[in-house]
């Protein structure tokens, strides 16, 4: 079996909420090193997707492999001691916890002190709000500063595989720039992102593969610019549907 | 209006005040951090007054000496509930289900400390419970003061707990927003469990200091639970700082309405304060939409 050859590979995930299945079905392979961008219309599973990947939905049929370990059946924390970590679509940092409290809880499974220090040492190099902000308490940024002290508390694990759901909701035109720009840093120093955009020919442009899903279904596959000047995905954004699964990779 | 009594009235009310904030502290650390709320917690503060009359009247054990054995014992106990009936509440029904399974609780408790100890009154007792002192005229006993100081120590504590450590910080997390708690690699479940234990062992010391301060039986809790629930709400749920002052005030406020208008007045008095401040302030003096922890 290849699933070790896989960085993160799905095979036949059925998943969903009480007794409906959102996800019937999903499998494609996220390469290690690139940006992985999953897009779709609502309601089609790219968050519930992406729960699978941090164990916060349990998967009813199918496999999810990282690095060649089934991640169906652990708990968030193995998950996240894997090298995975999320990000999800709402706001999450604690808002009556100051900036410096939040992403220190981003080390939360980091015992060492010492090591605790040095990589908010490197954090505040990369997101100058965290030192700047420090003190303040979270809930007093604005969405786009929030959503780079989230980027911030998530690399404080130094993980593999950054997921992030919906990263630009709720962002201005210049903010949206700026986050797009501060995903791409964090690609460029080695972490593989796997994120869910409704804003979706923006993100393509930036990603290296790009993944259509459709009604809990993978419908369209390939790399970012593949996806994207596919004129199917136009008519899918518009309402209508791809007749037939194409992969164009 | 006498002077010395409105003294009396102030000083009580801080001093007793205190001893329900820290009563209240567990009963609103379990709602904000589980949403469960705990009707119970009024008969666990009278079994940690038995424990502690029991330790005394068997053993000889001074009661704050007794604090060792009874804390810990109330902790467990706490812990044990928590797997063995809170932590199964799940879905939406959680919080109205809760109280339904904590009454039960409750009354399971009651019926057994009845059999055991009868529906007869009893008073933890010590030199301190009758022994007095002086101040601005006014006579105290020094069980006020003891557990005054008891009080705030433990609420002391409990705050550096919160605030100084990755416990307390991976606690407020919780309290704030379980899924991103999760997310950070907190086990929300574990964290769970603990404030449970937590929040039912500071009954011990509560119910230690209100058993030598008042006569009580099992049903007494009935009164407690009501008062406790109230300063919680007014504090506004889930605010450690809320419980505090809303644990003074209530004493304070039904002392000096006593002294200056007629004790049958006190409790109605406090209870017209809540409700002028909850339809000012729904959410109580220092309740919050997104995070509960003061």
């Amino acid at each position: 079996m290849a699933d070790s050859d896989a960085f993160v590979r799905f095979t036949g995930v059925v998943a969903g909420y009480g007794g409906g299945d959102v996800l019937k079905g999903v499998s494609f392979d996220v390469p290690k090193g690139g940006v992985t961008c999953i897009v779709g219309p609502n309601g089609s599973g790219k968050s519930t997707l992406l729960k699978t990947v941090s164990g916060l939905v349990r998967p009813r049929l199918g496999e999810i492999w990282f690095k060649g370990t089934q991640l169906v059946g652990l708990s968030p924390k193995e998950i996240l001691r894997l090298g995975v970590v999320q990000v999800p679509q709402n706001h999450s940092l604690f808002r009556e916890m100051t900036v410096h409290e939040n992403v220190e809880l981003g080390a939360f499974l980091v015992k060492d002190r010492k090591v605790i220090a040095e990589r908010m040492d490197t954090i505040r190099e990369m997101f100058p709000i965290v030192a700047e902000r420090a003190k303040d308490k979270a809930g007093s940024l604005s969405g786009g500063q929030q959503r780079l002290v989230e980027f911030a508390r998530c690399l404080m694990l130094e993980p593999e595989l950054v997921v992030l759901d919906e990263p630009s909701m709720g962002l201005d035109p210049k903010t949206l720039r700026s986050m797009f720009n501060t995903i791409k840093m964090m690609n460029s120093v080695g972490r593989t992102v796997l994120l869910v955009e409704q804003n979706a020919r923006q993100a393509l442009r930036m990603s290296h593969f790009g993944v259509v899903l459709e009604n809990g279904q993978v419908r369209l596959s390939g790399t970012g610019s593949e996806v994207l000047n596919n004129p199917e995905i136009g008519a899918l954004y518009l309402g209508g549907s791809i007749e037939e699964t194409k992969h164009v990779a | 209006m006498n002077s010395s009594a409105l003294i009396h009235a102030v000083i009580d009310g801080v001093l007793t005040g205190s001893v329900y904030a820290l009563m209240a502290t567990g009963l609103t650390l379990i709602f904000g951090v589980m949403d469960i709320i705990n009707v119970a917690q009024g008969i666990f503060v009278i079994l940690g007054a038995y424990l502690s009359y029991a330790l005394s009247v068997h053993w000889g054990i001074d009661p704050f000496v007794g604090l060792v054995i009874t804390i810990p014992t109330l902790f467990l106990v706490g812990i044990v509930v928590e797997r063995a009936f809170i932590g199964r509440l799940k879905g939406p029904e959680k919080t109205a289900m809760s109280i339904l399974v904590t009454y039960a609780i409750s009354l399971v408790i009651e019926g057994s400390l009845n059999m055991i100890f009868s529906v007869n009154d009893v008073q933890i007792s010590a030199s301190y419970v009758t022994k007095t002192f002086r101040i601005f005229g006014v006579y105290f006993a020094y069980i006020y003061v003891y557990g005054f100081i008891l009080a705030a120590v433990l609420l002391t504590a409990l705050y550096l707990m919160l605030y100084r450590t990755r416990f307390g910080a991976s606690i407020r997390a919780s309290l704030a927003d379980q899924t991103a708690a999760a997310l950070v690699g907190i086990d929300v479940k574990r964290v769970s469990t603990i404030c449970f234990g937590i929040g039912i062992a500071v009954t011990a010391a509560g119910g230690m200091v209100f058993g030598a301060t008042n006569a009580f039986n099992a049903s007494t809790s009935y009164d407690l639970i009501s008062r406790l629930l109230v300063i919680i709400v007014l504090g506004g749920m889930g605010s450690l700082g809320g419980a505090l002052l809303a644990g003074i005030l209530m004493v304070t406020l039904e002392d000096i309405v006593g002294v200056v208008w007629s004790p049958v007045w006190s409790i109605i008095a406090f209870y017209i304060v809540l409700v002028i401040v909850l339809s000012l302030r729904p959410q109580g003096l220092f309740g919050k939409q997104s995070a509960r922890i003061a």
